[in-house]
């Protein structure tokens, strides 16, 4: 406190000497003119009185110095005088200051940017009040280490879960939402448990939570939405409580609205309908369907290894009480902050090649601050050098540099902190756009931190480079050498193609990383691998179960719908099936040919499968290569039949033929036999984050139906896609109002948005890439103009000895290109580094190219010639006899 | 003028805070108060009086602001603040130490 007090008392003095100077004058003025006064009383005359008065005083500017000693901070007066020194310097050249500036804001910007991405996606908790006390809890299997629970195990651990705090349950569930009046919609859903939200710590900013007993099957027709539904679908109006809106076709009433800032996308995804759990009394005892995503919210005294040991405890427990549904699973608990989406799958790896490629654009701003700092010192030698004469230790020649870096670094950190906002609100309004949900960039107190820590860390770098030369002055030598003395030496020399060298390097991995990644994801989205999606159209529809009780509604709702479709003007086939060619195939089963001694358990070959009506194949342009399509023939209960890939019949059968060839399908519990009818061309999807599964298997969607299925309709050659999209609405809305078709769009529209992460990325590493070109471009350009200047003297000698301007230009040039060329192997290092990151962030990109790698190379180089060869002209323009004459 | 007793060495400090715990003054008040108190034995130099002041504020001990004087000029009155007067009484205490030992080697019983 004393401290405090003090130390605020001198920084007055500092900041406020011009005041404290002039009342320090006031108040000896006063007692001067007292004194005086007093010796005029006693009888002096006024003149005599006032010099006795200055004499018992005593020097008044002496006694000032020794009373401004009392409040004086040297060193803070000295840091404060360096300042101001720098800072008349940087305005003396408003080019440099500029330039500078610029660079480090775009380097540090293009940086922070990227960490404040990196902050929102994956670093900020999550908006829920004591999130660090929240966990997920997983069932591991031998299949799935973030498994679901199934509801007995459930209801078993909510029982018992007195000794951990509480838990919630929720699951996803897809639902159709609509109302009199208004198109179906497909809506994003979630069935809780009636504590989902007290878990979370989360109330209804409208209405109200759930209550007990609507967990219960038939209490259960409330629903809770999210702001962003109550925005979007009933316009924000506050009666909406109480509003009977129906959900699968059966009435529901709006009891609560969630707020804003539940709207997480991290945790849920983007959630819209909240509904109770709503389980019938078989569900609630069935042990085998692990449908449940679990939370729980630790009691305060319970502490994580504690908690998670509990969890284990329990799950052993039922392994050995159920072993028919658990054996071989286990519990564990994650905190549920570390589930979020950002830190999943290969995002990690991808953040971190993003804050690393930007640190690179970075390190290239230095090294050009560094070369410019250098050279600004090196012009000022001699006036270091003089300085050290007269007696300035090193420290103090080094300290108004220092000072002009920070100035530097903090004024680039400032324009950094801009730039960085502006790419979050592109970031975000891209990343909504691929969507229509929004993503939010936001600016804390930790991004600021970042901006401010990698200006400080720049401004360190950039200045060992004139430090270094400032402390190694010599300064007998630059006084004796006059005018030459400013040209720097072999040492310095050597630094600055040391610098360039790096910048080439870092351009590289830059480059290289990203023209591979653009050539990777041009390939992905391009690729039309055992499918078209020229003049294709396709939806996603969700028949509700309370109109659609059993697979017959279903079927023959199909066959409606195709038909309706199919005689749509413009049509040319129609199909229905649960996935769509280019998309990933979730659904992964065990397969057997009958007859063969299988394989042990556990090791039968895998396929993914498709249920698909009968023109599918000719819908979605998939080549039947040998045997038939599906049929009329192929019904519900007719016997089953398989179609499967090429790669599946070379690989269970090899030159055998497949066809009439007999499979089983083993699902679980289940096995299905039936026979192989035909075999088709392989697909690949256009999603890169899944490695492929090899085989691929088709059935007849009538002999396994499913809710949730996809529409694809194929449009004649001379019907563009789009002009059919409402025709199609119509169709099924005449066929269902209850029903809603998600995403009906085109196939290409389709493809192109759900790839738009990897647009996003690409873009971001085409900028940072242009950046650190242009950057190192500019620095090479710098480097080489400067080694002109200074080598005029001797071009003069070459060419008054007789060399042509030819020879001169070409050395500049080769000097340039070597360093370059060093640079760029180096840099092909780095930029394998980096295809190795993609490919971990992003399996299905085959990141690997040598023609990308050799053409980034000549890229490269062709920018340095080109950075070199600008100055490089001028040598020929060198005037020999005022060369001769300068020197 | 009469001789007057040079300052003990460390004293200054310790005056200025007893004369100002009976009343904020200024600078010229402080010299005036000191000679009256020590009926003209003592006189404070302006050298030393000014820099004691500040560096007394600057530790916190007094604190400063301008007022309107008895005869409507302008001057700089300072005040003691509750560290001064814990600074008065510590050095006060120590005074009093330091002259009974002085008394006691001096004039031994």
């Amino acid at each position: 406190m004393e401290a405090l007090r003090h130390l605020l008392f001198r920084l007055r003095a500092v900041f406020q000497r011009n005041r404290l100077e002039r009342e320090m004058a006031e108040e000896m003025r006063f007692h001067l003119a007292r004194r005086a006064a007093e010796h005029v009383i006693d009888g002096m005359p006024p003149d005599e009185a006032r010099n006795a008065a200055q004499r018992a005083f005593g020097g008044v500017e002496q006694i000032k110095e020794r009373a401004r000693d009392q409040h004086r901070i040297f060193w803070l007066e000295d840091f404060v005088r360096n300042l101001r020194i720098a800072f008349r310097q940087l305005i003396k050249s408003p080019g440099f200051t500029l330039l500078a500036v610029i660079t480090l804001g775009l380097g540090i910007g293009a940086n922070t940017a990227m960490f404040s991405v990196l902050n929102s996606v994956m670093l900020k908790p999550l908006p829920y009040p004591d999130s660090a006390q929240l966990d997920r809890i997983f069932r591991t299997t031998a299949q799935n280490t973030e498994g679901g629970v199934s509801p007995a195990d459930f209801f078993d651990l909510r029982r018992e879960s007195d000794r951990y705090g509480e838990v919630a349950a929720c699951a996803f569930t897809d639902a159709s939402l609509s109302e009199p009046g208004h198109p179906a919609e497909m809506a994003f859903g979630v069935r809780a448990t009636a504590n989902f939200f007290s878990t979370l710590r989360v109330q209804p900013q409208l209405g109200r939570d759930f209550r007990q007993g609507e967990e219960l099957r038939g209490n259960d027709r409330v629903v809770i939405i999210s702001q962003r539904l109550w925005q979007n679908r009933f316009g924000g109006k506050v009666d909406i409580i109480g509003r009977i809106i129906r959900i699968d076709g059966i009435p529901h009433e709006i009891v609560g609205v969630l707020p804003d800032s539940f709207n997480e996308w991290r945790h849920l995804g983007w959630v819209d309908l909240f509904r109770p759990l709503g389980l019938d009394n078989e569900k609630s005892t069935d042990r085998r369907a692990a449908m449940l995503q679990l939370i729980g919210r630790r009691a305060g005294q319970v502490s994580r290894t504690e908690a998670s040991n509990f969890i284990a405890q329990f799950g052993a427990r039922l392994a050995k009480n159920f072993p028919d549904a658990n054996t071989g699973s286990t519990w564990r608990t994650v905190s549920l902050n570390e589930t979020v989406e950002g830190r999943r799958g290969g995002t990690p790896a991808i953040f971190a090649m993003l804050i690393g490629l930007s640190g690179f654009v970075l390190l290239i701003a230095c090294s050009n601050l560094a070369n410019l700092f250098l050279a600004r010192t090196i012009a000022r030698a001699r006036e270091f050098a003089v300085r050290a004469a007269l007696g300035a230790s090193r420290s103090q020649l080094l300290r108004p540099l220092l000072a002009e870096s920070l100035l530097l670094a903090l004024a680039g950190g400032g324009f950094a902190i801009l730039i960085a906002h502006w790419i979050g609100d592109w970031f975000s309004a891209r990343a909504s756009a691929g969507t229509g949900l929004p993503v939010t960039v936001v600016f804390d107190g930790h991004v600021f931190g970042w901006a401010l820590a990698a200006a400080l860390v720049t401004a360190l770098i950039f200045d060992i480079a004139p430090a270094l030369f400032a402390l190694r002055l010599d300064v007998n030598e630059t006084l004796k050498s006059g005018a030459r003395g400013s040209t720097g030496g072999r040492g310095h020399q050597r630094f600055r193609h040391g610098l360039i060298i790096g910048q080439f390097a870092f351009a590289m991995v830059l480059l290289a990383g990203a023209a591979l990644f653009i050539r990777g994801v041009y390939e992905l989205n391009n690729t039309r691998a055992g499918w078209k999606s020229d003049h294709l159209v396709s939806g996603t529809i969700l028949l509700s179960p309370a109109t659609y009780a059993n697979a017959a509604e279903m079927t023959t709702f199909r066959r409606l719908a195709l038909e309706r479709l199919e005689a749509l003007p413009g049509v040319t086939s129609a199909s229905i099936s649960w996935r769509l060619p280019y998309f990933v195939w979730r659904d992964t089963r065990k397969i057997a040919v009958e007859g063969r001694i299988p394989p042990q358990r556990g090791l039968e070959p895998a396929a993914v499968v498709n249920g698909v009506t009968s023109r599918y194949f000719e819908t979605v342009g998939t080549r039947v290569l040998a045997g038939r399509a599906f049929d009329s023939r192929d019904t519900a209960t007719s016997p089953r039949v398989f179609i499967i890939n090429q790669t599946m019949a070379r690989g269970l059968f090899g030159n055998e033929n497949p066809i009439e060839q007999r499979l089983v399908e083993i699902d679980g519990d289940t096995r299905v036999s039936g026979e192989i009818v035909g075999v088709v061309s392989d697909l690949q999807s256009v999603l890169p984050d899944i490695v492929p599964v090899a085989f691929q298997l088709y059935q007849p969607l009538a002999q396994e139906p499913r809710a949730y299925t996809q529409i694809a309709v194929h449009t004649s050659a001379t019907t563009a896609p789009a002009t059919i999209l409402a025709g199609v609405r119509a169709a099924m809305m005449e066929l269902d109002p209850d029903l809603p078709i998600r995403r009906l769009q085109t196939a290409e529209d389709s493809i192109a948005s759900s790839n738009f992460q990897l647009d996003v990325l690409r873009d971001v590493l085409s900028c940072l890439a242009a950046l650190g070109l242009g950057l190192a471009a500019l620095g090479i350009y710098g480097i080489i103009a400067r080694t002109m200047a200074q080598r005029t003297g001797e071009f003069a000698v070459r060419l008054a000895l007789g060399a042509g301007i030819g020879n001169i230009t070409r050395m500049v040039l080769i000097t340039g290109v070597k360093l370059a060329l060093v640079g760029a192997a180096l840099g092909l290092a780095g930029a394998f580094g980096v295809s190795k990151l993609i490919a971990a962030g992003y399996p299905g990109i085959h990141a690997t190219s040598v023609p990308i790698l050799i053409g980034t190379t000549g890229l490269l180089i062709g920018i340095a010639l080109l950075a070199c060869w600008l100055p490089a002209r001028r040598a020929g323009k060198v005037d020999v006899i005022v060369a001769l004459r300068a020197e | 003028m009469t001789a007057k007793s040079k300052l003990v060495q460390g004293t200054l400090e310790m005056l200025v805070l007893r004369v100002l715990s009976r009343g904020d003054l200024h600078g010229w008040g402080i010299t005036q108060k000191l000679e009256q108190l020590s009926k003209n034995a003592l006189r404070v130099e302006e050298g030393s009086l000014y820099p004691a002041l500040y560096r007394m504020e600057a530790r916190g001990w007094l604190k400063s602001e301008w007022r309107i004087t008895e005869n409507n000029q302008r001057g700089k009155y300072y005040s003691l603040t509750r560290t001064g007067r814990k600074q008065l009484e510590a050095e006060k205490e120590s005074w009093n130490k330091m002259t009974a030992i002085i008394a006691l080697v001096m004039e031994p019983q």
